[in-house]
């Protein structure tokens, strides 16, 4: 699925950045505004961004998640299950900005801390919002015969109790690699480093489809937990 | 026949797809693939009987995925998979050659066929470019043993990882090497790297074939095979998948027919394709379709395109009418500075000068790290590597020492370009060798053992006979570049008359691209540029193809531009017109900046470096001790800033700026220190690395930027750090304190590992520990002695331990 960069653009949340920055909910002065409107200009320029995907039917138990198209995987996770628990299919979702945003990152580490911790909240940002435009378009695609189909919250390998190692599983799965040039590193990294994969669950139940991943953390004393939960 | 013989002369077949038709025959997610060729050799036997049946002429032994690191968690060595892959092939081919006595002039040949590892390379990425060729040689040696007649190395993406293939198959076999790559259809690798870029690093390291597999279907190959054969001198293979992948049912699959397949790729070899056969989804039946409908075409000839080119990992630079510039600032030839940032293995230095020429226009930058006391291929290896890491160009390999010459064309990413050789026997005896190795673009000077000719004549006299004795070592005239030498007109005023002559006849009667270090007309005398702008352009309008300049130099680069614009070279002057405006601009920012001088304190609280080094340079004028400036200007400055930060009245943004404003302020404080014979003084020594297996750079940079701010002298070790080298470094520096970064909770282990490791060698440094998955009290777990929850943190701490002398 192809996704122009200048819709990326679009719908990367300037607000997010700040937050990946330290400011909460507050809002920077003019100079470091005006980086990051630069520095999201320059990175939506430059990435290449890359993803695969495929849809699976999906069955939960309490504490086990089963995707089938053909073959079947399957994978032990409580939250994961809660996540999907109401999903008739399961999106397996690998995007990535390519090796450009580290390209960059790696350049002003160098050149510019400061400027390089701002591209780091950019590049984070603006998976997310590739992220978020791949969602919606395969579950506008799914949504067939005047049946809405809703989105649950992206799910990935590490959040709550889902080892990392489900990860290889999806690699795998995926050819992420072949396809994306994505790379997965023996203690389970992602190269390139702005990259998420995720189990994405399709619900005709509109209810409760806006939640925050801070849901499932167990990290409360987290600097960037959203303060609702 | 030999492949070689055959390759480029008459159409050839390779096979199609092994994976998908596995699949079919019952191979489970999760098995892998070459397993079978000792589980199931039967299975893979017939696959390669059926392609040979169809027409193919190479058939790709099932070796595809094999590597140490899919092999660590198999029962079989990588040389067990290899053996009996390649085994299979020629079984496979001796069955059909006796089964089909009629065919048996159709020629046959059994493939050692290797896929990328499956890991990105260091510095972005994972394992080392040694280990990479490491890898790759374990199975080149296992399928040289076993058999093979040719190697081919396809579906990859990246060129650093591709050198490292090709260069171990050179270097551990005598076998044929195809490249197959993988290119999205803009015509880019995964890591960047376009079709004229890897085409002109593989010609140079002497693969046989190139072309493109895989990602693709032959529709968009199509679109991409002109850029291969406008600048490819080699035969060029294409393998395409069936089309682009298409998701059915939740499943990848490939959907363009045998037939339709077929008309693709007959019009793939009409366009100059001379080898060609399948990927993804493409079976025997696809195969025999090609082979069918191509079988008794002719083959367009294979031609040399005689471009000179050099290559970074993203981009091809050709010699052409339009003269290039190399930027000559990596040097430390009369440079204090620079060669004091050697001295102090300050490569951050080194990587700025090249940001800035490469800002200033340069095409091509040289690199030069040599001095008599310093280990120069070591620092060559560090300095390519680390240039490439963060400048596009590509860079020419400038050094006498031949250690030196062989480390950094080995670790280059590209085709690199190699200054220089000379006309004395042991130059070229010593030189040729390795630029033919490597592919260099080879600087020729013409000088010979009777040192500089006075006459152009003598001048070319050598430069042919470079030509000749490079030609024995097969180096093409294409690789060579010429530099005609410039003697400064101070001291014979007939100097640049000859230089200009012999430039005009190399480039002209000799056919040769040139090259001049052009400043070194003006030695000795006053108000330099004004000759050397004058000179410059008479040497290019006398066929000077690359001038080696200062490209920070404005009237050198407005004679560039100008040149450019009056010979036709650029289009509508837009280069030039906009060139000229930016320089137009540049007075009126300065006086800006000018009319709102700032204190030094301020400076850095605003967190702006030209202003802080502006006024760290006057308060010096003023004959301010460096001390003074920094224990009452420049430290209370960044403690207003880090409480700020602290008490959150103030961002990570500003804290940055402001320690970059004050790291300006340190490097006048320091040029003014080395002035006078001096060193700054250090607070104490700090070990600072990302523990193994982490690869999140940006937070122990950060703390680094911070504490070196502070006055602390840091060692970064980087990232994904052995803990052996950690102990090491603590142990010989006798280091008190040492910063460890990890992201991940699978990394967080390494941490735990790295204290456990100092503290069994009786080390009583202390451990302060950071990032994003720690706690303090998974800190305390894992034995660390401080947890740092934010930069600033790191910095309270060691300052401390410095209060309580500890340090």
């Amino acid at each position: 699925m192809n996704v122009a960069n200048s819709e990326i653009r679009e719908r990367i949340n300037v607000r997010e950045v700040y937050r990946y920055l330290g400011y909460g909910t507050g809002t920077p002065d003019e100079r470091v505004k005006t980086l990051t409107e630069c520095i999201i200009e320059n990175l939506a320029n430059v990435v290449k961004p890359r993803n695969i995907y495929k849809i699976y039917d999906c069955s939960t138990t309490e504490s086990s998640v089963i995707l089938t198209s053909g073959k079947t995987l399957s994978f032990e996770s409580r939250n994961l299950a809660a996540n999907v628990a109401q999903c008739t299919r399961v999106v397996l979702l690998a995007a990535t900005l390519g090796i450009e945003a580290d390209k960059l990152l790696q350049k002003y580490e160098v050149l510019n801390i400061a400027k390089a911790a701002i591209i780091q909240a950019c590049g984070a940002a603006c998976i997310e919002a590739y992220c978020n435009i791949l969602q919606e378009r395969i579950c506008n695609a799914c949504s067939v015969d005047g049946k809405r189909l809703y989105l649950r919250p992206r799910f990935s390998p590490g959040y709550g109790d889902l080892p990392l190692q489900a990860q290889k599983i999806i690699f795998e799965e995926l050819e992420c690699t072949k396809r994306i040039g994505l790379t997965l590193t023996d203690s389970l990294l992602m190269y390139p480093t702005k990259s998420v994969t995720a189990f994405i669950g399709l619900t005709a139940n509109p209810q409760g489809c806006h939640i925050n991943k801070c849901e499932i953390c167990e990290n409360t004393e987290c600097e960037f937990r959203n303060s609702s939960f | 026949m030999n492949f070689k013989d055959l390759l480029g002369k008459q159409i050839l077949f390779f096979d199609g797809g092994m994976g998908t038709l596995l699949q079919e025959r019952g191979l489970q997610t999760g098995e892998i693939p070459e397993t079978w060729n000792i589980l199931h050799p039967e299975v893979i036997k017939q696959i390669h009987k059926d392609y040979l049946l169809a027409g193919s002429n190479m058939v790709s032994a099932n070796t595809f995925g094999v590597n140490a690191f899919k092999c660590k968690t198999l029962d079989y060595t990588v040389e067990e998979l290899v053996t009996a892959g390649i085994r299979l092939t020629k079984e496979a081919i001796a069955e059909v050659k006796k089964e089909n006595t009629a065919e048996t002039d159709h020629p046959m040949y059994a493939v050692l066929d290797i896929g990328s590892i499956g890991k990105l390379l260091k510095p972005l990425g994972e394992i080392s470019f040694d280990q990479a060729y490491d890898t790759f040689r374990e199975i080149i040696i296992a399928g040289d043993k076993a058999g093979a007649d040719l190697i081919l190395i396809e579906t990859v993406s990246d060129s650093y990882e591709i050198k490292a293939a090709v260069l171990a198959a050179k270097e551990n076999s005598c076998l044929p090497v195809v490249v197959t790559m993988i290119f999205d259809e803009n015509g880019k690798l995964l890591t960047g790297g376009d079709v004229a870029s890897v085409t002109a690093m593989l010609e140079g390291l002497g693969v046989d074939a190139i072309g493109f597999n895989c990602g693709l279907g032959p529709e968009q190959m199509k679109k991409l095979l002109p850029q291969l054969t406008e600048c490819c001198s080699l035969p060029i293979v294409i393998n395409p998948n069936a089309g682009l992948p298409v998701v059915v049912n939740g499943q990848t699959v490939f959907d363009v027919e045998p037939d339709a397949f077929a008309e693709s790729v007959k019009m793939l070899v009409e366009m100059g394709a001379s080898v060609v056969g399948g990927c993804c989804g493409t079976t025997p039946a696809h195969i025999r379709k090609v082979v069918e409908l191509c079988g008794k075409m002719d083959i367009a000839p294979v031609m040399d395109k005689e471009l000179t080119v050099v290559s970074s990992y993203n981009h091809a630079v050709y010699f052409s009418r339009k003269p290039l510039i190399i930027g000559e600032r990596i040097n430390p030839t009369g440079k204090s500075k620079f060669k004091q940032a050697l001295r102090d293995h300050d490569m951050e230095y080194i990587y700025k000068e090249g940001l800035t020429q490469e800002e200033n226009g340069a095409h091509i930058l040289d690199v030069n790290v040599g001095l008599p006391e310093i280990d120069e291929p070591q620092l060559m290896e560090e300095a390519v590597t680390g240039i490439q890491a963060i400048i596009d160009l590509p860079l020419q390999i400038d050094t006498s020492d031949t250690d030196a010459m062989e480390r950094g064309l080995r670790y280059y990413n590209g085709k690199p370009m190699l200054n220089s050789v000379n006309g004395k026997k042991e130059s070229m005896e010593s030189v040729f060798p390795i630029a033919k190795k490597y592919g260099a673009v080879l600087v020729c000077l013409c000088l010979d053992e009777s040192g500089i000719p006075e006459t152009v004549e003598g001048r070319l006299n050598i430069a042919e006979k470079m030509i000749k004795t490079a030609a024995e070592y097969g180096i093409p005239k294409k690789n060579l570049v010429m530099d005609a030498l410039v003697l400064t007109v101070s001291t014979g005023q007939d100097n640049a008359n000859i230089t200009l002559k012999t430039l005009h006849r190399i480039r002209y009667e000799l056919g040769l691209h040139t090259v001049l270090g052009v400043s070194n007309i003006s030695f000795g005398l006053p108000e330099r540029s004004r000759i050397n702008t004058a000179f410059f352009t008479m040497a290019m309008n006398n066929g000077l193809s690359a001038g080696i300049v200062n490209p920070s130099s404005e009237p050198m680069m407005a004679a560039y531009y100008s040149f450019n614009a009056l010979i036709g070279e650029d289009d509508q002057c837009m280069e030039y017109i906009a060139k000229a405006s930016q320089t137009a601009d540049k007075p009126a920012a300065a006086a800006v900046f000018q009319s709102g001088a700032l204190t030094l304190d301020e400076a850095i609280i605003k967190g702006l470096s030209e202003s802080a080094y502006e006024a760290t340079v006057k308060l010096l004028e003023q004959n301010t001790d460096s001390l003074t400036i920094i224990n009452e200007k420049l430290i209370p400055a960044l403690d207003v800033v880090g409480k700020g930060f602290e008490e959150k009245k103030m961002f990570l943004p500003q804290l940055l700026m402001s320690a970059d404003a004050a790291k300006a302020s340190f490097e006048a404080i320091k040029a003014n220190l080395s002035k006078q014979g001096k060193n700054s003084e250090s607070k104490g020594k700090i070990v600072i690395a990302t523990v193994k297996g982490d690869i999140h750079d940006i937070g122990k940079n950060i703390v680094k930027t911070l504490l070196e701010n502070y006055g602390f002298e840091m060692i970064d070790l980087g990232k994904d750090v052995d803990p052996e080298v950690i102990l090491k470094t603590v142990q010989e520096q006798n280091v008190r304190l040492v910063g460890l970064s990890a992201l991940m909770t699978t990394t967080v282990v390494n941490m735990e590992a790295t204290i456990k490791l100092l503290r069994e060698n009786g080390l009583h440094c202390k451990v302060m520990v950071g990032g994003a998955v720690l706690t303090q009290e998974y800190a305390d777990m894992i034995g660390a002695d401080f947890y740092s929850k934010d930069a600033m943190g790191s910095v309270r701490y060691a300052n401390e331990l410095h209060d309580k002398g500890e340090l």
